[in-house]
C-alpha cells in the first residue's frame, strides 16, 4: 500500500501547524536552565529532535515522539506518541524539565504545563521560521553558541547552493507527494511552504502559482500547470523500487506535461527533503542537482 | 401507470434508448467535465480526454454493477430496502480488500473483496432466515449490525496500520472514482462482469418476477428458487466485490437506481434488468460529473461515495415511509 497521506499531514502539521500557535515561550518565565544541571528534554517533533542532536544535546533528550527516527540513535529513546495522541503517563514517568513541540493545538502545551513541564512551541513552516526555531532552541536550552554554529553551517550550505544555481535558467518545478490508493489526487508544495522556499534556493520557479500550503490537486490541474520538471518525494511506503516504478508509470500517461514529455519526472526517496531540520542544505543541494543536471555533470567533471 | 405489453421489438428499442441516454450523458461528462475546448494544445486536450474517459468509464461500470446487485437483492430477498451497501455486502468487500492490501498482497485484493462480499451475503441471509422465510426486519437489522461490526473492524485495522497508511484507508473508504494511475484492466474486468451479470439476470427475469409474487407460487410454477437464489447471490456478490475493488464502497446506488426504474417502468424484471444496467451507469456518471463541476468551481474535491450517500439517505427514508409500509400491510 503506497502513499503516506497521514504521514504527510502530520509532517505538514509539524511544519505548518505552529503557524497559528506562534513561537511562544509558555513557561512562567522560568530562568533558562542549562548551566551545570543538564536538562531533561522531551522532543515532540522529528525536526526538533534532529536539531537537538545536531547541536550536541542528544544526551539531554529523554523522550521523543513516535515520528522522531533520525538520527538512528534516537530510536533507543522512549516514544510518547505524538501531539494528537500522547501517552501522558509515559511523559510523567520520564520527568522532563523542558518540552519542545510543534503543534497548532494548544491543549497539548497546556496539558504539559499542567504537569509542570516548561513547554516551548516552535514553528518551522518556512525557512526563516526554522532558523528562528534553532535560535529559540539555543536560548531555551542555554546552548546559544551551539545554535549559532548550526545556523552558520545551514546558512553556509544554502548560500553555496544559491551561488551554484545563480545565472542558470529557473524551470517551472512541481514538487509532489505520490498519489493515494484509489484516488486521483496528489499533494503539492505551494509557495507558502518550507519546500517552496527550498525550490527557490535550488534555482526553480514553483509551478504551483498560489501561496496555499499543501493543496491537493488532480491530474487535470497538473496538465494545466504544465511543469517543466516534476519532483516526487516517495518516502517510507512509497520508497521500494516497485512502488517507484508504479509512480513513474502513473505519471507516464500525462504526455502533454513538458516534464513527462522530456523525461523530467524525478522520483526522490530521500525523506529529509521535507524535514525542516539541520539537513536543509543537503536537501537544497539534492533538489538543485535534480533540477539542474548540469550541476552534477560539472561536479563529476571537476573531480573525475 | 400505463404499462405497455412486453414485445421483443420494444425490448431491443428500450435497450437502445437506455444505451443512448448513457452515451449522451457520458459524452457530456467527458466533454464539459474536462473543459475540452479550453486547452492550449491538442496534446493537453488529448491527455485530459483520456483521463475523463477513464473516469467516466469507471463510474459507468461501477454504477451498473452496484445497481444490478441492488436490483437482484431486492427481487430475491423480497425487500425494497435491500442494497449491497445497506446489507453490508460492500462493507464486507471493503474489509476483505483492506485486509488483503495491508497484510497480503495488493494484486489479490479484489479476490478477497469478492470473498468478503460473498461471506457477508451468507451471514446476513442465514441470520435473517427463519423456518425458510426471510424476515424483512431481521434482514435489515442484520445488515445494520454486520455493517457496524465491519465498521469496527476497519477502524481497528486503521488503528493498527502504520500511520502513513491511515490516510489511504480513510480516503479509500469514502468511495472514489478514478485513480491517478491508469486502471483500465480493472475497469474492463468490472465492465465485463457487469455485462455478464446483466445477461444472467435478463435470463432470470421471469424467475425474479415470480419470486416477487411469492416463493411458494414461484416454486409451484417450476422455478428452482434455491438454485436461482444461490446463483444470483454469487453473481451479485462478485460484481459488488469487483466494483468495491475499483472504486471503494459507494453506497445507495443499488437502492436509488432500481427504485427509480421501478417507478418509471413498473415491476417487470424483463424491463428492469436492462434499464437498471444503463441507469446505474448513467447515475454514477452524473454523480461524478457533479463532483467534477463542484471541483471545477474552485472547491475541494468531493468523494463521489459521499455524494451518493447524501442523496441515498433521504431516499431510503422516503422508501421506508412508502414502499416498506405498503409491503408490511400487504403481508
Amino acid at each position: 500500500m503506497p502513499a503516506t497521506v497521514f504521514h504527510r499531514v502530520l509532517l505538514i502539521g509539524f511544519a505548518s501547524a505552529a503557524l497559528a500557535a506562534g513561537c511562544t515561550d509558555s513557561a512562567p518565565s522560568a530562568p533558562p536552565a542549562g548551566e551545570g544541571k543538564p536538562l531533561r528534554i522531551l522532543s515532540l517533533a522529528p525536526n526538533v529532535t534532529e536539531i537537538l542532536f545536531a547541536m550536541g544535546l542528544g544526551g539531554q533528550v529523554v523522550g521523543r515522539s513516535t515520528y522522531c527516527t533520525y538520527p538512528p540513535e534516537v530510536q533507543a529513546l522512549p516514544a510518547v506518541g505524538d501531539t494528537l495522541q500522547i501517552n501522558l503517563q509515559e511523559v510523567i514517568r520520564l520527568q522532563p524539565t523542558l518540552a519542545l513541540l510543534i503543534t497548532r493545538r494548544d491543549e497539548v502545551p497546556r496539558r504539559l504545563q499542567g504537569l509542570g513541564v516548561r513547554t516551548v512551541s516552535l514553528q518551522s513552516d518556512r525557512m526563516n521560521q526554522l532558523l528562528d526555531s534553532i535560535r529559540t532552541i539555543g536560548r531555551e536550552t542555554g546552548h546559544e553558541a551551539a545554535a549559532q554554529v548550526l545556523l552558520g553551517r545551514i546558512q553556509g550550505d544554502l548560500e553555496g547552493v544559491r551561488r551554484s544555481v545563480a545565472g542558470l535558467p529557473r524551470p517551472k518545478v512541481l514538487f509532489a507527494f505520490p498519489m493515494t490508493v484509489g484516488s486521483s489526487r496528489i499533494m503539492v508544495a505551494g509557495r507558502g511552504t518550507f519546500v517552496g522556499d527550498l525550490l527557490d534556493v535550488a534555482g526553480a520557479e514553483n509551478a504551483y502559482p498560489e501561496t496555499a500550503d499543501w493543496p491537493t490537486i488532480g491530474p487535470q490541474q497538473v496538465v494545466a500547470l504544465a511543469p517543466e520538471v516534476v519532483v516526487i518525494n516517495a518516502t517510507g511506503e512509497d520508497a521500494p523500487p516497485d512502488r517507484v516504478d508504479a509512480i513513474r508509470r502513473a505519471w507516464a500517461s500525462l504526455t502533454s506535461v513538458p516534464a513527462v514529455a522530456n523525461s523530467r519526472v524525478h522520483v526522490l526517496t530521500e525523506a529529509y527533503l521535507t524535514i525542516p531540520g539541520p539537513r536543509v542544505g543537503q536537501a537544497a543541494r539534492l533538489l538543485a542537482e535534480t533540477i539542474h543536471p548540469e550541476l552534477r555533470r560539472a561536479k563529476e567533471g571537476a573531480n573525475p | 401507470m400505463r404499462v405497455r405489453p412486453f414485445t421483443s421489438r420494444g425490448y431491443v428499442g428500450g435497450i437502445l434508448v437506455g444505451f443512448g441516454v448513457w452515451a449522451v450523458v457520458a459524452a457530456v461528462a467527458v466533454g464539459i467535465g474536462g473543459r475540452l475546448w479550453a486547452w492550449d494544445s491538442v496534446a493537453q486536450m488529448r491527455n485530459v480526454l483520456a483521463l475523463r474517459l477513464e473516469w467516466v468509464m469507471t463510474a459507468s461500470v461501477v454504477g451498473a454493477a452496484l445497481a444490478l446487485a441492488g436490483l437482484a437483492f431486492q427481487a430475491l430477498l423480497r425487500n425494497p430496502l435491500a442494497e449491497p451497501y445497506i446489507l453490508g455486502v460492500s462493507g464486507g468487500a471493503g474489509l476483505g480488500f483492506i485486509l488483503c492490501q495491508l497484510f497480503l498482497s495488493v494484486v489479490l485484493a479484489p479476490l478477497l473483496g469478492f470473498a468478503g462480499a460473498l461471506a457477508t451475503v451468507v451471514i446476513v441471509y442465514t441470520v435473517a432466515q427463519r423456518r425458510g422465510r426471510i424476515e424483512p426486519y431481521t434482514l435489515l437489522l442484520s445488515g445494520v449490525i454486520i455493517n457496524a461490526v465491519y465498521g469496527a473492524a476497519i477502524m481497528l485495522l486503521t488503528a493498527l496500520a502504520r500511520p502513513e497508511q491511515r490516510g489511504d484507508i480513510a480516503v479509500w473508504m469514502m468511495g472514489n472514482i478514478g485513480a491517478f494511475g491508469p486502471q483500465w484492466p480493472l475497469i474492463v474486468i468490472v465492465g465485463a462482469l457487469a455485462a455478464g451479470v446483466a445477461a444472467l439476470f435478463a435470463l432470470f427475469a421471469k424467475g425474479f418476477n415470480l419470486v416477487a409474487v411469492g416463493e411458494d407460487t414461484a416454486g409451484a410454477l417450476g422455478v428452482n428458487v434455491g438454485r436461482l437464489r444461490l446463483v444470483t447471490f454469487v453473481a451479485a456478490s462478485l460484481v459488488t466485490g469487483a466494483s468495491v475493488a475499483l472504486a471503494g464502497p459507494i453506497g445507495f446506488v443499488g437502492l436509488i437506481c432500481p427504485h427509480l426504474m421501478r417507478m418509471l417502468l413498473g415491476p417487470d424484471h424483463r424491463r428492469l434488468v436492462p434499464a437498471t444496467l444503463f441507469f446505474g451507469a448513467t447515475f454514477l456518471v452524473l454523480a461524478d460529473f457533479a463532483a467534477c463541476l463542484w471541483e471545477g468551481a474552485g472547491n475541494r474535491a468531493l468523494p463521489v461515495g459521499v455524494l451518493t450517500a447524501m442523496c441515498g439517505g433521504p431516499f431510503f427514508i422516503y422508501l421506508l415511509r412508502t414502499r416498506w409500509r405498503r409491503m408490511m400491510e400487504t403481508r
